[in-house]
């Protein structure tokens, strides 16, 4: 109904990075929010649930920056994956560093909507909107990812552990753009896994998905990160289970240890896509999975 | 020469059974085809809204106008405005919009026009509506049980027996004593619960219509099945002659039978905005809106107990379906009657009693959807022989094998079935083909946490209306003679996607020996194309194709006898006829074959002249940790009696089998409180491309005496019948879990699988 509103939005462009930092922190003095437009994807969509604007409301300010320079891209150097927060996740999948270096991310990036939500979407969005159910933020936190984020203050890294403190609730202040993020990469080779149990095959928003990274040394796990969409109202890190799989052997670990560390992990709910019920199911069927292809005997 | 005439003198291949281009598919590749709301606006045309009660059940205490609004260029209709306030369907029970009593969610309450669309989304936000919620019945049981009464008398909108040898006794006590006791003489009785629930058509293109008045009456165009449905509820809801009433269909993005009695709702409501306001009134819904306010399928409950011999004979049949007829009846009667006519099955039995029962309860009425019925009641009985097999230690496919009709057995109304039954050959190439028997032998395979597993379904639909439907509407069709030999079509019979215009060319031109760019389809409007009935039923080509051959054949005929007499060829002799005559037309009407009987109040005869046949076979693999279910092939092979454009006829096998794959697997109506919590495309899991399993179509044609073309049948229908079963049955013999309940979802699965461990 209200996409008749968007007229009502005043949109523009900033000219830069610092430019736009000062328009965010001078509305944001003012008390006035600013809506920072990549793709859209989100965005967009949820303006045609609002109720219509009334004529006497304040005039939303939209600043695309789907063009922005300082948050595009994608480079890698010694080790460190640098993802402009405006980065679409096509040319996230198409990426070569991307699909040689974190497949995993590549793989998120394929399964993600449908190709013309690919070309739009981006992680920067994706962080903002904050949604436990993203898969794209539940690979980040697979990576332990870093945000760059920036306002007049300066910037800032903020390590994926420290990001989000509750539903659409995050540690990142109201006037910092996320400009990028940043994966240290794993060793080459290292073993991963996407599994996303969507509504269906493709355009499915996930009912769980696992992203999952590890490093091996013989029988053991040195290095697991986990991620976890659509389990609780923050994109789940899964830190029992990863305690549990890096403090012994991998043919000690048993399938209902790493059950239990799995529940104790998340808290998912019923809603519109699944239930709480079949995601708890769901939820130690994809980490048993992840795990009995490193070697546990799960 | 011209070409009608060369293609008229020499003699060519026929067009029926080829796959001539669509004639409609350059416009719609192209974006050229004008959808309803591409028509362009008209000078000082509105766009109309409705405001739709938010709660399933309520006293409508009061309206009120939000008196800081600016009303000054809203129009605003409300039931009180009405001279009549009623929707007319088969009865007129459904208010246009709700007066005192608010019998559904999303019920329209009130009817705004302006011509700014964003302040018109204010205005609907600044009518207060004063409710006083009562208690909502949602649940059919419930219903039946007159825990509070709704609708009526008794909330029941329908009931209909079918009964046949021992309990064909017409006292009703008797006979279900009799059905009872002659199942409990058996030497094998199964008894059986099975649900299945909503789905919703979502047709590419929701609702949308342009309402206008001039001094000739009230103009409605827009996206619709049934110009004449429409045309009838206009002339109803105003009071007006027949003439006063124009209804045109827009090119139309799909209905699947969302589109057969909704239209006349949104009509109304445009046309009144309309009348009020004096301007021309446009009324498109977006997806939201049309998910929650119109039609869905009917959800049913059937509960089966069968008797049959140790050899697997089947002897007798009971069956109990109960259907959610939602809040007003509107279709609900007859969508009951084509299930209770389809819940048999394909299958001989002895002794049968049908007890068929619609009830409202406080959802949006349920109305048509392909199928009508028949797939919730397949679903069923399919289902029931699946453990009828498991019980009598046998493949479900040879004992359906072993009971199938045949040519000169009797169905449960007492229906000999004459001819074109090709069943058995459907059965045969599509067990075949998919290599059933092979695969069912072998254990189910498991590959690392995958299982894989086959299973089919066997099943008939009725093509063309019930019982004496076809005689009491006489369907009419008009083909004129234009100038240069050229044939007009005219017929109420709408191209909704399917391809109608198409074939009813190939089927004038073969009739009559011309070229197909000869043929002409004239948009369907009630002010020039005579009334074919509506578009449903399968019945399109079977029985309007029917008319066209028969009405193109007596134009040509007419041409030909000129030609005899004067020479010349086709074209010159149709200009020298045109000239004398200045108008040459053949309006036939529809001749139902003379051996049709049935009797309604009994529900005895021949319940359809002709039934289309399928068999179905779906592979699947089932993710055994996650209990996704993907389906890996599908197999149909389905009697249509001749395919007049075989590709089309094939798209509708596959398109229907997609659609039932969708409702067995992924398509969900969420419901909370009489409520639909997923009401758009993101949410409401229908099949993407990914989704679809590789098709593999055979056409069987068991030619039918009466149809066009050489035989054709319905079947848009019957492809919708038997996926769900199938799937069913693949996943059971993948993982041994027997569903009784669709949709199949994984945490349906899971339900079944912790219960069976339990």
């Amino acid at each position: 109904m209200s996409l008749a509103d968007l007229p009502l939005h005043d949109m523009q462009r900033a000219a830069s990075l610092d430019a736009l930092c000062g328009i965010v922190a001078e509305r944001h003095a003012r008390g006035e929010a600013t809506v920072l437009l990549a793709g859209g994807t989100d965005w967009v969509v949820e303006q045609e649930l609002k109720p219509p604007r009334g004529d006497a409301d304040p005039r939303p300010l939209v600043v695309d920056v789907s063009c922005m320079a300082e948050l595009r891209g994608i480079t890698a150097t010694r080790g460190l994956l640098r993802i402009g927060a405006a980065a679409t996740y096509l040319e996230i999948r198409r990426h070569p560093t991307v699909i040689e270096r974190a497949p995993m991310l590549a793989a998120m990036a394929r399964e993600l909507g449908a190709i013309q939500i690919q070309a739009r979407g981006t992680l920067g969005g994706n962080l903002a909107t904050a949604s436990p159910a993203a898969d794209g933020v539940a690979a980040l936190a697979a990576y332990d990812a870093s945000i760059v984020v920036k306002s007049v203050r300066g910037e800032r890294r903020i390590p994926f552990s420290a990001l989000q403190t509750g539903y659409k609730q995050s540690t990142r202040a109201p006037d910092e753009v996320i400009v990028a993020v940043e994966i240290a990469l794993p060793p080459e080779g290292s073993p991963w896994l996407w599994r996303k149990v969507g509504t269906r095959r493709a355009q499915a928003i996930s009912k769980v998905a696992l992203a999952g990274i590890a490093v091996r040394s013989e029988d053991r796990v040195v290095r697991l990160g986990l991620g976890m969409a659509s389990v609780a109202p923050i994109t789940a890190t899964l830190l029992q289970t990863r305690a549990l799989v890096l403090s012994r052997p991998l043919s000690a670990i048993t399938a209902d240890a790493l059950d239990a560390a799995v529940l104790s992990d998340i808290a998912p709910i019923d809603d519109v896509r699944s239930t709480r019920e079949y995601r708890k199911h769901a939820a130690k069927a994809v980490v048993r999975g992840f795990l009995r292809d490193l070697g546990a005997p799960v | 020469m011209t070409t009608a005439a060369q293609n008229a003198s020499s003699a060519r291949p026929p067009f029926i059974g080829t796959n001539v281009p669509r004639t409609d598919g350059a416009s719609k590749v192209t974006g050229r085809a004008a959808y309803v709301d591409d028509l362009p606006r008209e000078p000082g045309e509105l766009f109309g809204a409705t405001v739709r009660s938010p709660v399933p059940r309520a006293r409508l205490r009061g309206i009120t106008l939000d008196p800081a609004f600016d009303w000054s260029d809203v129009t605003v209709v409300r039931a009180s405005d009405l001279a009549v306030n009623e929707v007319q369907c088969i009865t007129a029970e459904q208010p246009i919009l709700a007066a005192d009593q608010i019998r559904h969610a999303y019920e329209p309450v009130v009817l705004l026009a302006c011509a700014d669309k964003r302040k018109l989304a204010q205005a609907v936000r600044a009518v207060k509506l004063d409710l006083e919620p009562l208690t909502p019945i949602l649940d059919p049981e419930q219903s039946l049980a007159k825990v509070d009464v709704i609708w009526g008398e008794d909330n029941v909108h329908k009931r209909f027996s079918i009964t046949k040898g021992r309990a064909d006794l017409p006292d009703p006590a008797a006979s279900a004593a009799a059905i009872e006791a002659a199942i409990a003489s058996s030497e094998v009785v199964v008894r059986g619960r099975y649900t299945t629930h909503h789905q919703e058509q979502l047709y590419i293109e929701p609702q949308g219509v342009i309402a206008r008045w001039d001094e000739k009456g009230v103009h409605v165009t827009g996206s619709l099945q049934c110009p004449y449905y429409v045309h009838k509820a206009l002339v109803h809801g105003f009071d007006l002659a027949a003439d006063r009433v124009h209804v045109t269909q827009a090119v139309t993005g799909g209905g699947f039978g969302g589109k057969e009695e909704y239209p006349s709702v949104i009509a109304l409501h445009a046309a009144l905005l309309a009348q009020k306001s004096g301007k021309p009134v446009r009324m498109i819904y977006d997806r939201k809106e049309d998910i929650e306010a119109t039609t869905k399928r009917h959800p049913a409950i059937c509960e089966i107990v069968s008797g049959c011999d140790r050899d697997g004979t089947l002897r007798a049949l009971s069956i109990r379906i109960l259907m959610d007829g939602g809040a007003y009846m509107t279709l609900t009667p007859v969508v009951l009657s084509r299930g209770a006519l389809h819940a048999a099955g394909v299958y001989r039995w002895d002794d049968v009693r049908i007890d068929a029962v619609a009830v409202a309860t406080n959802t949006p009425p349920n109305g048509a959807f392909r199928g009508f019925g028949a797939p919730q009641t397949i679903w069923a009985i399919e289902r029931h022989l699946d453990r009828v097999a498991q019980e009598l230690g046998r493949d479900p496919m040879d004992l359906k094998a072993q009971n199938m009709l045949r040519e000169g057995d009797t169905t449960a109304t007492g229906q000999t079935l004459r001819g074109s039954v090709g069943v058995a050959e459907c059965l045969e190439k599509a067990l075949t083909a998919s290599g059933y028997h092979d695969k069912r032998k072998a254990p189910p395979a498991v590959r690392g946490r995958v299982a894989r597993g086959i299973g089919a379904s066997v099943f008939m639909h009725g093509a063309g209306f019930t019982g004496s439907g076809e005689k009491h509407l006489k369907g009419r069709v008009a083909v004129d003679l234009l100038p240069g030999g050229r044939l007009r079509i005219r017929t109420a019979s709408t191209d909704i996607g399917q391809g109608t215009e198409t074939v009813f060319r190939q089927i004038a031109a073969d009739a009559t020996g011309l070229h197909l760019a000869d043929i002409d389809f004239a948009v369907p409007s009630t002010s020039y194309v005579p009334d074919s009935g509506p578009t449903v039923a399968s019945r399109t080509v079977m029985v309007v194709g029917g008319i066209v051959e028969r009405a193109a054949r007596e134009v040509a005929a007419r041409v030909r006898a000129e030609q005899e007499t004067s020479g010349g060829d086709f074209a010159a002799a149709a200009d020298r006829l045109l000239t004398k005559e200045r108008e040459v037309t053949a309006l036939v009407q529809y001749e139902h074959p003379g051996w049709v009987t049935w009797d309604d109040s009994t529900y005895k005869g021949d319940a359809y002249p002709v039934y289309g046949y399928a068999c179905d076979v779906a592979e699947v693999e089932v993710d055994l940790d996650t209990l996704e279910v993907t389906v890996t092939g599908f197999w149909s092979a389905t009697d249509v009696g001749k395919a007049i454009h075989p590709v089309m006829c094939k798209g509708q096998i596959e398109g229907g089998s997609l659609q039932a794959i969708g409702w067995a697997l992924w398509e969900d109506v969420v419901w909370k409180n009489g409520l639909i919590q997923n009401p758009r495309m993101t949410n409401y899991i229908i099949p993407t491309a990914l989704d679809a399993p590789p098709m593999h179509v055979d056409l069987v044609e068991a030619p039918y005496a009466y149809g066009p073309g050489g035989g054709a049948k319905g079947v848009g229908e019957l492809p919708m019948d038997g996926g769900a079963p199938a799937i069913a049955a693949a996943v059971e013999h993948a993982t041994g879990l027997f569903a009784r309940d669709l949709p199949l979802l994984p945490e349906r699965l899971l339900e079944l699988q912790t219960n069976r461990k339990g």
